[in-house]
């Protein structure tokens, strides 16, 4: 189990500074065009030009191959030859597989439904690496995202490693009480229970005093709600965003044209 | 007129036949220090929600009578209109936390950013509050890396730094071991020497009789005794209220039990007051040996 | 009006401290089924269990948050289900509020729900997003139907009609289960609390009742999928 609260690595550079919605706007346009762009190679286009370039831009570079590799790599891979292999349709027969013809088209459906992928999860990569979750909810509660909605997401990203150290602790301490977590189905769907019952019930039964303390903390107050972090978002912060819309606009709109 | 006036309470949970409080009235002055003392399931941690308005607003059940804090009907006020009169720390230093804040220092912030506050009162309220508690040097870390005593100073913090007129403390140590325990007495005598008002639920009676100027026991939701902490400690009666009382009283006890202890004199409930009675006492018995 | 008043009703304070802890169960027990090999997800037990005792308001947003937090701290692939998620905790909460989650025998049908939303709504992300052939093992399923001649659409729909009810009708039960386990007066601070019928004895009948059920719906489905395929 990861014991790294998020992908967010620390680093100084441009794209750190970005807003976090700024980011969040360049993650949402990559997608828009990957997947709707006037062409179809307009995926691996934009990663190659936008999304590495921008991570090795923001000191992350490394740690965004990586990721990808880890992450990515095996899902792309695995829909590529899946779907090289395994799409209908004739065309021009590359090589025989079996009974199945490789064509020329299916490899290149593939080809762009991978890239498509790797564009749309790769970009959110980027914006992890270089955001602090709990910076992007302040900055998404400040421009009107319901206070208690962040609440619950930094609140989360809080509680789940406390559980997740837990969840060890309790799988540790059955095992030396020799219970089975390998062996037939039966035998493991039977370890699940005493897994998880302590931890379940244990968390749910917090859940009413933790309610009180932040009832207790003016919690459900009407009035309008301060954020302790400011956090930065300069003009050309703007510039970019309304940049951004108006590229995904005429691209998308040179597309309807095109046809 | 009194900070908090309960008059003629009788509340009931939801789904329970008995209630939990009977008839209860009482006025607590400003800048008092009163202490609620009782058996396990008395009403103590009842009425420390009633006193902080979760009784009726959280609980919800059968209240009757009437609550004035400040001049605030609860019953009929929001919860978020009391909880800015009365503050209420418990048992729990770890359910305590808001869970989503990632410092100490955010974490103190969280109530102020919710009464919406500007930022430089937040900052300079949170600045003074983590000296009066004395946690500056944990400001910057995480809530959830720090000891029991820690805790619970954070949370006691966190409701004091919004300023309630009233604090409202529910065995805020029972959970902890005795360094926790003295660490959080330590910041609760402060805030009595300040003036602030302080209502306690504790069974450490030392403590008691060290801070409190009232001492209010309670016995199957009833008050059955009112008084100062040298009345109301000393009187061994209490054991059958299934109150534990201090070693000192129970030592007094078994010697007038042998028959040793000089007649209508009270028992002894803190460290000082034990050494100057045995002091007496022994004094007295090498006198007439001579 | 009525609309804002139903959502208002899911969310009170217990609902907001009750939805985090329902992600990380859900992570914590999918993460647990990884670990423990099991042929299901069972990720979204508490997404289920929020819909219940919340509403299904609460429930598609503990399913949409769940997702994302899923991508945001383990594995970013998870954004793209996200209304699939959604849509299992807001079917819940109905399921709940028409009185589905009162005994086992009931929350069997409610997992078999719950299951056939599931499948509708990953079809056409699997089919838009993905290109009809995704990166989990069940893709083989597909490319055998694909195979066999039929359509993407309709190869991508009787595969996840395949796979989903064993895990829903599981993730039903379970959440039911740990419902069951809460005392009343617990259950009372919720905004719904009336959804769940805590049961008073007869539980190895009701028990049997729900087996029964089971196997029932399992064959009625298989006879009816069968058919679909051949
Ligand atoms: N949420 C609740 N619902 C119903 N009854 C309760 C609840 N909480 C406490 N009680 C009952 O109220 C009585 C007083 O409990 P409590 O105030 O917790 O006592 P104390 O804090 O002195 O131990 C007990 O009989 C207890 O069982
Ligand atoms: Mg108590």
């Amino acid at each position: 189990m990861r014991d790294r609260l998020s992908f967010y690595i620390l680093r100084e550079s441009p794209i750190h500074r970005m807003n976090p919605l700024t980011k969040l706007t360049l993650v949402f346009s990559l997608i828009l065009l990957a997947f709707l762009g006037p062409v179809e190679w307009l995926a691996i286009l934009l990663f190659t030009t936008v999304i590495l370039p921008l991570s090795f831009l923001a000191h992350v570079g490394r740690e965004f191959l990586s990721a990808t590799a880890r992450l990515l790599l095996p899902v792309i891979g695995f829909l590529f030859v899946m779907q090289s292999i395994f799409l209908p349709g004739g065309g021009t027969a590359l090589v025989q597989v079996w009974v199945l013809d490789i064509t020329l088209e299916n490899v290149n459906i593939a080809f762009v439904n991978a890239t498509r992928i790797l564009t749309m999860i790769s970009s959110f990569l980027l914006l992890l690496l270089t955001t602090h979750p709990s910076a992007l909810m302040s900055d998404l509660a400040r421009r009107g995202v319901p206070g208690p909605i962040s609440y619950t997401v930094t609140s989360t990203l809080q509680i789940l490693p406390q559980m997740q150290v837990k969840a060890a602790t309790i799988m540790d301490a059955q095992r030396a009480r020799g219970l089975e977590t390998q062996g037939n189905l039966m035998k493991r769907i039977r370890a699940l229970l005493p897994l998880v019952a302590p931890l379940v019930f244990g968390s749910l039964v917090d859940v009413e005093e933790r309610a009180i303390a932040i009832e207790a903390r003016a919690f459900n107050s009407p009035r309008q709600k301060t954020s302790l972090v400011e956090i930065d978002d300069r003009p050309i912060d703007r510039r970019i965003r309304w940049g951004l819309i108006l590229v995904v606009i005429f691209l998308l709109g040179s597309r309807l044209w095109l046809k | 007129m009194a900070q908090v006036t309960i008059n003629n309470l009788t509340y009931t949970y939801p789904l329970t036949e008995e209630p939990a409080l009977r008839e209860i009235s009482i006025e607590i002055q400003a800048g008092e220090f009163l202490a609620v003392i009782g058996a396990n399931g008395a009403g103590k941690t009842t009425l420390c929600y009633t006193l902080s308005g979760f009784i009726p607003h959280f609980f919800r059940g059968e209240l009757q009578g009437k609550i004035l804090i400040d001049g605030l009907d609860t019953a009929n006020s929001k919860l978020y209109e009391i909880v800015e009169k009365v503050g209420l720390a418990f048992q729990n230093p770890f359910n305590q936390i808001s869970g989503s804040k990632f410092t100490v220092y955010e974490e103190i912030a969280f109530g102020l950013e919710n009464l919406g506050l500007p930022r430089d009162e937040i900052r300079s309220r949170v600045e003074w509050i983590l000296a009066l508690t004395g946690i500056e040097d944990l400001a910057e870390r995480s809530p959830y890396a720090l000891s029991g005593g820690q805790q619970q100073k954070v949370a006691l913090a966190s409701i004091l730094v919004m300023k309630p007129g009233v604090l409202v403390l529910d065995e805020p140590t029972s959970q902890l071991d005795p360094i926790g325990t003295r660490e959080v007495f330590q910041v609760i005598r402060s805030l009595a020497h300040s003036g602030q008002t302080i209502i306690l639920a504790e069974h450490k009676m030392e403590w008691i009789a060290e801070f409190a100027d009232r001492v209010l026991v309670l016995d199957k939701g009833e008050i059955v005794r009112l008084g100062t902490p040298q009345q109301v400690l000393s009187d061994i009666n209490l054991l059958s209220s299934g109150i534990g009382l201090s070693r000192y009283t129970r030592v007094a006890h078994r010697v007038n039990q042998q028959k040793l202890w000089p007649k209508g004199q009270r028992y002894p409930i803190s460290l000082q007051e034990a050494t100057e009675a045995f002091g007496r006492l022994l004094s007295q018995e090498g006198g007439s040996k001579k | 009006m009525n609309l804002i008043n139903s959502i208002k009703k899911d969310f009170n304070t217990m609902t907001w401290v009750l939805i985090p802890v329902a992600i990380a169960i859900n992570i914590v027990i999918g993460q647990f089924v990884v670990l423990l090999k099991l042929p299901v997800f069972l990720d979204s037990i508490g997404t289920v269990l929020v819909a219940v005792i919340a509403g299904p308001w609460a429930g598609a947003l503990t399913g949409t948050l769940s997702n994302i937090i899923w991508g945001l701290l383990i594995d970013p692939n998870a954004f793209p289900w996200f209304p699939v998620a959604l849509l299992i905790g807001f079917v819940a909460g109905w399921c709940a509020i028409a009185g589905l989650f009162k005994s086992w025998w009931r929350v069997v049908i409610a997992g078999f729900l719950i299951a056939i939303t599931a499948a509708l709504a990953s079809t056409p992300i699997a089919v838009y997003l993905y290109g009809g052939i995704t990166a989990s093992g069940s893709s083989f399923i597909t490319a055998f139907l694909i195979q066999t001649g039929r359509d993407m659409v309709s190869a991508v729909l009787s595969t996840n009609f395949l796979v989903e009810p064993v895990d829903k009708i599981a993730t039903a039960l379970l959440a039911f289960a740990i419902l069951e386990g809460l005392s009343s007066r617990y259950l009372a601070r919720f905004p719904r609390s009336e959804n769940v019928a805590v049961a008073k004895g007869g539980r190895t009948t009701q028990l049997i009742v729900a087996v029964l059920v089971t196997v029932f719906l399992v064959a009625l489905y298989a006879l009816v999928f069968v058919r679909l395929i051949s």
